[in-house]
């Protein structure tokens, strides 16, 4: 028996995020951290923190944390973006 | 093969989805699971018919926007979910509890993406209530959180394949359990209203008595709990405040719904009493608490830092408390359902087949 049967699924792909422009260096530039606040990423950023500063020129480093893990990034982090040249978000499981 | 087609029967339903010509039931057995579209169970074949019979019966369009989920921007349409709860057993009947527990999912309040990503590895449990679980057959006695009757085995397990196909939400993609839980399968329980006298819960949470609706909560597996040594209330309601104090000492300390599944012999001694579900929440609200010195007894010292006087509730309030009649009618047990985490997830309840852009009747 033949049966004629129907995808389950979107089937179109959902937006995709496009990642920004890469910078050509990081000396002098402002790098934001976006961590979900889990215990994980503490250590993570506090070395990633350090490499970017000492090893690569960073000038600034500007850490902040969602208050809720689980959820997007809160809007006004989201605002804060604007003014940075590029971001790392970070999970810590 | 990309087709518009036409659904058989006379309906001229126009279905979108793309379809496959598949020779003989294993065939489309080994379709479905080698393209990740099932829970690794058999699934019944969607054809168009079978999803037409869901969308008329739902008196919906297969176009249909039942929502946009939150977080990932994505829309769902009632075609598509009539093909998964087809996958998933159900007959047109069922679908409206499909469409009213996934519309309910899709509330901002429910946190879908942060809940079924979760390390934590919950499950959405469904609380049905009102005329349609005895339309349905939905049973609330023996076996009530297991295999008890098809219709919240094949509900629950709809809104699963849901996930898995129109959220991406398989494991090690969205879905990044640790653990997970058996409720993954399904997790559907029928309130048992016929034998209790306390409000059916959509009722206490604002529902018209007369209407039908379900209650979608983000629950961590069942703890099961046994008294059959007390009659009294406060002995009783005790030892389900004391498992959800083992649950803030050893898993979450998060405040949120939770919920309680009272059978019968328990829920006797309650109601004998005179213990409505207000009654039974103001007391385990009480009850269920922990000082973060606790977790020191239970190998967590490190987390207690210099806040070990302070005290947690598992509710904020009494009213996030889901207290569920349900059970066979013999033994002295209860369950204790936890939240996934807290507050991050609300439980939330709807109406099934209500109308909500209706205007109201006039004169």
């Amino acid at each position: 028996m033949t049966f004629q049967v129907l995808d389950p699924t979107p089937e179109t792909a959902p937006a995709a995020g496009r990642l920004a422009p890469r910078l050509p260096s990081l000396e002098g530039r402002t790098i934001g951290f976006i961590s979900n606040g889990k215990e994980g990423t503490k250590g993570f950023f506090r070395h990633l923190d350090r490499m970017l500063r000492e090893d690569h020129g960073v000038a600034r480093v500007v850490s902040r944390t969602k208050s809720n893990y689980s959820a997007p990034a809160d809007a006004p982090i989201v605002a804060e973006i604007r003014q940075w040249d590029a971001v790392i978000s970070g999970i810590g499981d | 093969m990309p087709a518009t087609m036409l659904a058989d029967g006379g309906t001229n339903l126009q279905l979108a989805s793309r379809t496959y010509d598949v020779d003989g039931i294993a065939a489309v057995q080994e379709l479905y699971h080698s393209n990740g579209w099932t829970d690794g169970l058999p699934i019944v074949p969607p054809t168009a018919e079978a999803v037409a019979a869901c969308l008329e019966w739902a008196m919906m369009p297969p176009d249909q926007l039942i929502g946009i989920e939150p977080v990932r921007g994505l829309a769902v349409t009632a075609e598509k979910l009539a093909i998964n709860a087809v996958m998933a057993g159900c007959l047109p009947m069922h679908f409206p509890v499909v469409i009213t527990a996934w519309t309910a999912m899709m509330r901002e309040e429910f946190l879908m993406h942060g809940a079924t990503a979760s390390t934590g590895g919950c499950a959405v449990l469904v609380v049905m209530n009102g005329p349609i679980r005895r339309e349905l057959g939905a049973a609330g006695t023996f076996n009530a959180l297991g295999n008890s009757d098809r219709a919240t085995a094949v509900i629950g397990r709809a809104l699963r394949l849901c996930l898995i196909n129109l959220m991406d939400v398989r494991p090690g993609a969205i879905d990044r359990s640790t653990l997970g839980h058996p409720g993954k399968f399904s997790f559907c329980v029928a309130e048992d209203e016929e034998d209790s006298s306390w409000l059916p819960l959509a009722e206490q949470r604002g529902i018209p008595k007369e209407a039908s609706a379900v209650t979608v909560m983000a629950a961590g597996a069942p703890r099961q709990i046994m008294n059959e040594w007390t009659t009294k209330p406060e002995e009783i309601l005790e030892t389900f405040a004391a498992e959800m104090r083992a649950n803030l000492r050893h898993y979450s300390i998060h405040p949120g719904n939770y919920a309680l599944i009272i059978p019968k012999q328990l829920r006797e001694h309650l109601q004998a009493a005179g213990w409505s579900k207000t009654d039974v929440a103001a007391f385990i609200h009480e009850r269920a608490r922990i000082h973060r010195r606790e977790w020191a007894t239970v190998g967590k010292g490190a987390v207690v830092r210099d806040r070990g006087d302070s005290v947690y509730p598992a509710m904020d309030s009494p009213d996030q408390l889901l207290v569920v009649a349900a059970g066979g009618p013999a033994g002295g047990f209860g369950a204790v359902i936890p939240p996934w985490l807290g507050n991050k997830s609300h439980a939330v309840t709807l109406a099934i087949g209500a109308c909500v852009d209706c205007e109201p009747p006039k004169g």
